[in-house]
């Protein structure tokens, strides 16, 4: 099976299927460098005519657009993008450290791991607008609504599930003689998790913080509903370009789309063989 | 869940429950607060008229399962939605797994740059939602690439405006999905042709078996979990599908390309119908459950196996 030669035809085959996939990267790359000239031109544009970064520049100074005799956007990006860094950096961090220590207990002591798999399913099922609802009432009633603070509780309740059974399939991985041998010498069971477990799984942990990063990062309809004035992150600015500036002002929008999509592709290369495991809960190993 | 064997008991020291206590506690605290708490107060919330003119939840009248059979009987819109969202299912589903199978059987052969080409096939799943919705809703354009290369395959002049015909517009919701998850099967599927074992595929050739033969009796058993956890993931996500749809059309053109989650939201945060929403939302978590039930039922055993 795994010896054999890719046939002419599988080759052409390998290169179209390339194409297809790099097709829309490509597209929004170029749309990010084009001149106001070339962004909405009949027939489209392919390359740009005189590429420039002045696109970037007008997400940070709305003015930037100026020489080009065009207007810019109404707000800029900066607070979505200082937004979507806070929210997302916090968020992260307190949903692996709570996920670490579920992981381990759930793993070693099985305890808990009756009914949270049915709670954690319901809640990954539950349509979001809907789980949305209760959060807006909620939140409205105890004043955090269109903050930070809400926005990140949001964020940690949607991955800790992820988090909880991408650590505990690492931990599943790591013999429990390591850490019975360390008991033995005399370290209380706390210790041997925190000083023997943890430690040994630092790829995983590597590879589970980046995942969760990956999906608050691209977290997009909480943040839509719950915030007004105060909280901004990445991907509700884009769809609020979007909106205001329908078919005008694309250089801009894509400028943001790629802002958002790099540091995502950056990272996913990084753990690209945890994907599957991340996605699955664990169930599909690599 | 698989039993585990508890620790060996020392004598000095917390006791395992006391430990296992200390570990869960945190997660359990945060879902009941974020996960539970929430359901309860939609699920109240659904057997009520409540909307947010009408001040306080608990002062809303409760009206029993009239927001229930109103959907169930009456609301053909949520019919059509819930419809509209199996087709789109079904379509990207089978398209996802057909090219993604291929792909992976591409990548069994040899042949030169494979991890490179490899990093390369993963890059859509990379992309967030929205900006993937935002990235074809530029292709889709009239004046835009897509029709672009239609005109230059047929040659005929192409026009087509994707987001004012429905069936353009729910063609090009499968064509956004399709790009973006294909890889996820491709990722799945091939670690789990990776897993299948040499020597019963090769006995199955050396006994005269075809190829086919080879694939459906000896490779598909071993696929088998595999590809049903990718199908279950899949429909999971699918039936959440929202972001990308909402950056295309926002449902349109009317309610065309209106999936579940897009209907609820729009009852929600439309037009303030937050209790029939809650109910629609309750309707399509049985239903998800009941599915995702039936879909796993064949390969409970052996994912838990795989567990330990």
């Amino acid at each position: 099976m795994h010896d054999k030669n890719l046939s002419p035809l599988q080759a052409v085959i390998l290169m179209l299927a390339l194409a297809i996939v790099l097709f829309p990267v490509f597209w929004i790359l170029m749309t990010a460098i084009k001149p106001p000239t070339d962004w909405n031109a009949s027939p489209a544009i392919w390359i740009p005519t005189e590429p420039t970064l002045v696109n970037f520049q007008t997400l940070f100074d709305p003015e930037a657009l100026g020489k080009y005799g065009v207007g810019g956007v109404s707000q800029p990006a900066t607070k979505a993008v200082l937004g979507s860094l806070m929210a997302t950096i916090v968020a992260t961090a307190l949903s692996v450290t709570i996920g670490l220590f579920s992981a381990i207990g759930i793993s070693r002591y099985s305890s808990g791991g009756k009914a949270t798999p049915l709670i954690i399913l319901s809640g990954r099922m539950f349509p979001p607008a809907a789980i949305a609802v209760p959060f807006v009432i909620i939140f409205s009633n105890v004043g955090l609504i269109d903050s930070y603070a809400g926005l990140i509780a949001i964020y940690v309740a949607v991955t800790l599930p992820f988090s909880t059974w991408m650590l505990k399939s690492f931990v599943d991985d790591l013999p429990r003689e390591i850490e019975e041998a360390a008991m033995i010498d005399g370290r209380s069971k706390l210790m041997a998790h925190l000083t023997v477990t943890i430690p040994l799984i630092k790829g995983g942990l590597f590879a589970t913080t980046m995942f969760i990063f990956i999906l608050n990062w691209s977290e997009f309809m909480f943040a839509l509903v719950l915030s007004y004035t105060d909280v901004s992150t990445i991907p509700v600015q884009l769809a609020k370009y979007v909106t205001a500036t329908a078919g005008t002002l694309y250089g801009v929008q894509a400028a943001l789309a790629v802002l958002a999509m790099i540091p995502l592709v950056v990272v996913g290369y990084l753990i690209q063989s945890h994907l599957a495991r991340g996605m699955t809960f664990g169930a599909i190993k690599q | 869940m698989p039993t585990t064997k508890p620790l060996r008991n020392k004598p000095s020291g917390l006791s395992n429950s006391a430990i296992a206590r200390m570990f869960t506690l945190p997660g359990q605290v945060v879902s009941v607060l974020v996960l539970v708490v929430p359901l309860m107060v939609a699920l109240y919330m659904s057997f009520t008229d409540w909307s947010p003119t009408r001040g306080s939840l608990f002062d809303a009248g409760f009206v029993g399962f009239e927001n229930y059979s109103e959907l169930l009987v009456w609301d053909t819109r949520f019919l059509f939605a819930v419809l509209r969202t199996v087709l789109i299912s079904v379509v990207c589903l089978s398209l996802e797994f057909v090219l993604g199978l291929g792909l992976a059987v591409l990548f069994l052969r040899r042949f030169r740059g494979k991890s490179l080409l490899f990093s390369a096939f993963l890059t859509p799943m990379m992309i967030l939602p929205v900006v993937v919705g935002y990235i074809f809703w530029m292709l889709f354009q009239s004046n835009g690439p897509i029709n672009q290369m239609i005109e230059f395959v047929f040659g005929a002049e192409a026009t087509v405006e994707w987001f004012r015909s429905s069936t353009a517009a729910i063609i090009a919701v499968i064509v956004t999905e399709v790009w973006h998850w294909t890889p996820l099967f491709f990722l799945i599927l091939l670690s789990g042709l990776n897993a299948v074992p040499e020597n019963p595929v090769r006995a199955a050739v050396i006994l005269g078996a075809n190829p086919r033969q080879v694939f459906w009796r000896v490779i598909m058993p071993t696929l088998k979990p595999v590809i049903i956890v990718a199908f279950v993931i899949r429909s999971m996500e699918i039936i959440k599908l929202f972001d990308e749809v909402f950056m295309l059309t926002r449902g349109g053109p009317g309610s065309a390309t209106e999936t579940i989650s897009l209907y609820i939201y729009k009852l929600a945060f439309n037009d303030f119908q937050l209790a029939y929403g809650a109910a629609a939302a309750f309707i399509v978590l049985v239903g998800s459950l009941l599915l995702v039930h039936l879909l796993l039922a064949p390969v409970r055993d052996q994912l838990l196996e795989t567990e330990r």
